[in-house]
């Protein structure tokens, strides 16, 4: 019944993050970012390193302390965990340790259908042969795609990945968007994830957050990513580099 | 002598059903010990419950209730630190584990004459288990295995990955504090066979001869607990056949197998 209420409330936006900060120490990582993120939308956070992304993301989902307000469906992240699928920046884990990759996508909610797991491989890329080989057996980028897999496998709501497409080749890469947009198409999902890829990211999502330290511009790829903004959010006066030109 | 000459004996029987149980509870959870590197828990809070039995003996209370919920308390307390410290789990546990066996020490600096439960727990010994002590046993291990069936995906999934874990709704805070506690509970129980000094050995070695052949979780819990019976049974009998001192003898039948399984799986 909590699921259902969740998956039919529409009154809210998906993500409201009003004057987010979140400082280590004397260090402020992130200063006042309020932004919000409509249901059904994809969304790239994006910025040079250090600039905050990932602690942006860790703060939305309640893994870091912060000030500000931010909810997810109305309700603190904390309330609604188990509707959001989650892939961080590093999954750093015992590669000797005996787990094969049907155990590991069953960790978070055990009892998927075999069939439904091989569907979910398949989506990512992945062959079903691969269900019960270890996992520490696997390469970094097949590693990624599983961890994919896994966040997706329940169809969440809200789906976070950060850095989602390191390791994964330029195929992969197609691939793993088609099944972003997919979530999003077939169910609903509100997709956020942090991206250095801005040339692709133009072409697939609804929405960018550009961040450095603090929100440096927020809106569609095309209004938001002005050379001045992309100037500003880099300090570097050309921008060009950064658009190579890929098209999903 | 017979080969079951020595199931005859009442104390052996109950050492032989304390051991099977034991040997499935600390396996189980040593599998988590091994994953998350925490082997120094094991061996802090035996050594830290010496301060429980010196407590226990002084009050002429029965030591292995008394050493449980010492062990529970210190687990507790291990947990709160490293979340309020954010301090490495190994130096929490090195303050607790020296602070407590300090305090064992200078409490037994208080008894008078020989104390065999003293004895018996800082070495281990099959004659030590009490019909009361296998009831705590075994009542304790139904509790903790039916929590670890019920819970096993948790652990493991926090283990490998404690922010997925959250993100997926795991409540890692509570999980982790039962881990502590069963494993303090588990440690105390077994060092009624084993000893303090060895105690930790058989949340090692049975989980760490597994992971040389297991290909999934399944079958690495499985093995690690075959492998430990194997361990306890075997090491209980030749401590019984020849005058030997059984945590010991256990602990060299453990290490025994791992060599000699290393090189068969080597080979």
């Amino acid at each position: 019944m909590h699921e259902q209420s969740h998956k039919i409330n529409n009154q809210h936006p998906m993500i409201q993050v009003k004057n987010l900060s979140v400082d280590y120490g004397r260090q402020t990582i992130l200063s006042d970012v309020s932004f919000e993120i409509q249901r059904g939308e994809i969304v790239a956070v994006i910025g040079p390193n250090g600039s905050g992304k990932t602690t942006l993301i860790r703060a939305m989902l309640g893994l870091i302390p912060s000030n500000g307000k931010v909810l997810i469906d109305g309700e603190p992240a904390s309330h609604i965990r188990s509707q959001i699928g989650y892939v961080p920046q590093k999954f750093q884990f015992d590669k000797d340790f005996p787990i094969t990759v049907k155990e590991f996508l069953d960790l978070p909610k055990p009892h998927v259908h075999k069939l439904e797991h091989a569907k979910k491989l398949k989506e990512v890329g992945l062959d079903s042969s691969i269900l019960n080989e270890s996992l520490g057996s696997l390469s970094g980028g097949q590693l990624q795609r599983v961890l994919i897999a896994q966040a997706t496998i329940h169809h969440p709501t809200l789906l976070i990945l950060d850095e989602p497409s390191t390791g994964i080749d330029i195929v992969g890469e197609e691939q793993f968007y088609n099944l972003l947009k997919e979530q999003r198409d077939q169910h609903g999902t509100t997709v956020v994830l942090v991206s250095h890829d801005i040339a692709v990211i133009s072409n697939v999502v609804d929405q960018v957050i550009c961040v450095n330290k603090r929100l440096v511009c927020f809106g569609p790829p095309k209004q938001a990513l002005t050379q001045e903004k992309l100037s500003e959010l880099y300090n570097k006066t050309d921008t060009s580099v950064y658009f190579h030109h890929r098209h999903y | 002598m017979d080969i079951l000459e020595f199931l005859q004996f009442p104390f052996m029987q109950r050492a032989l059903i304390a051991g099977i149980l034991l040997g499935v509870l600390l396996a189980s959870l040593g599998i988590f010990v091994t994953l998350r590197r925490m082997a120094f828990f094991g061996e802090g809070i035996a050594h830290a419950s010496l301060a429980g039995i010196a407590i226990a003996v002084l009050a002429g209370l029965n030591p292995l209730p008394v050493a449980i919920v010492w062990s529970i308390i210190l687990a507790f307390l291990i947990f709160v630190l490293e979340q309020k410290t954010k301090l490495p789990i190994d130096t929490v546990i090195g303050i607790f584990f020296t602070s407590a066996m300090a305090l064992g020490v200078v409490l037994m600096n208080f008894t008078t004459g020989y104390q065999p439960e003293l004895m018996s727990f800082l070495f281990g010994s099959i004659l030590s288990v009490s019909f009361a002590d296998l009831i705590t046993i075994a009542i304790s291990t139904i509790v903790i295995i039916t929590w670890l069936i019920f819970s096993r995906r948790q652990i493991t999934f926090l283990s490998l990955s404690e922010e997925q874990a959250i993100v997926s709704g795991v409540p890692v805070r509570l999980q982790t504090a039962a881990l502590y506690v069963a494993l303090a509970i588990a440690t105390v129980l077994g060092v009624k066979i084993l000893g303090i000094i060895l105690v930790s050995a058989l949340l090692i070695i049975p989980p760490a001869i597994s992971r040389l052949h297991a290909k999934s979780f399944r079958s690495h819990l499985i093995l690690a607990v075959l492998f430990s019976e194997i361990i306890i049974v075997l090491g209980l009998a030749l401590s019984f056949f020849f005058d030997l001192p059984s945590g010991a003898t256990i602990i060299l039948v453990g290490a025994f197998l791992f060599l000699f399984l290393l090189l068969f799986s080597s080979q």
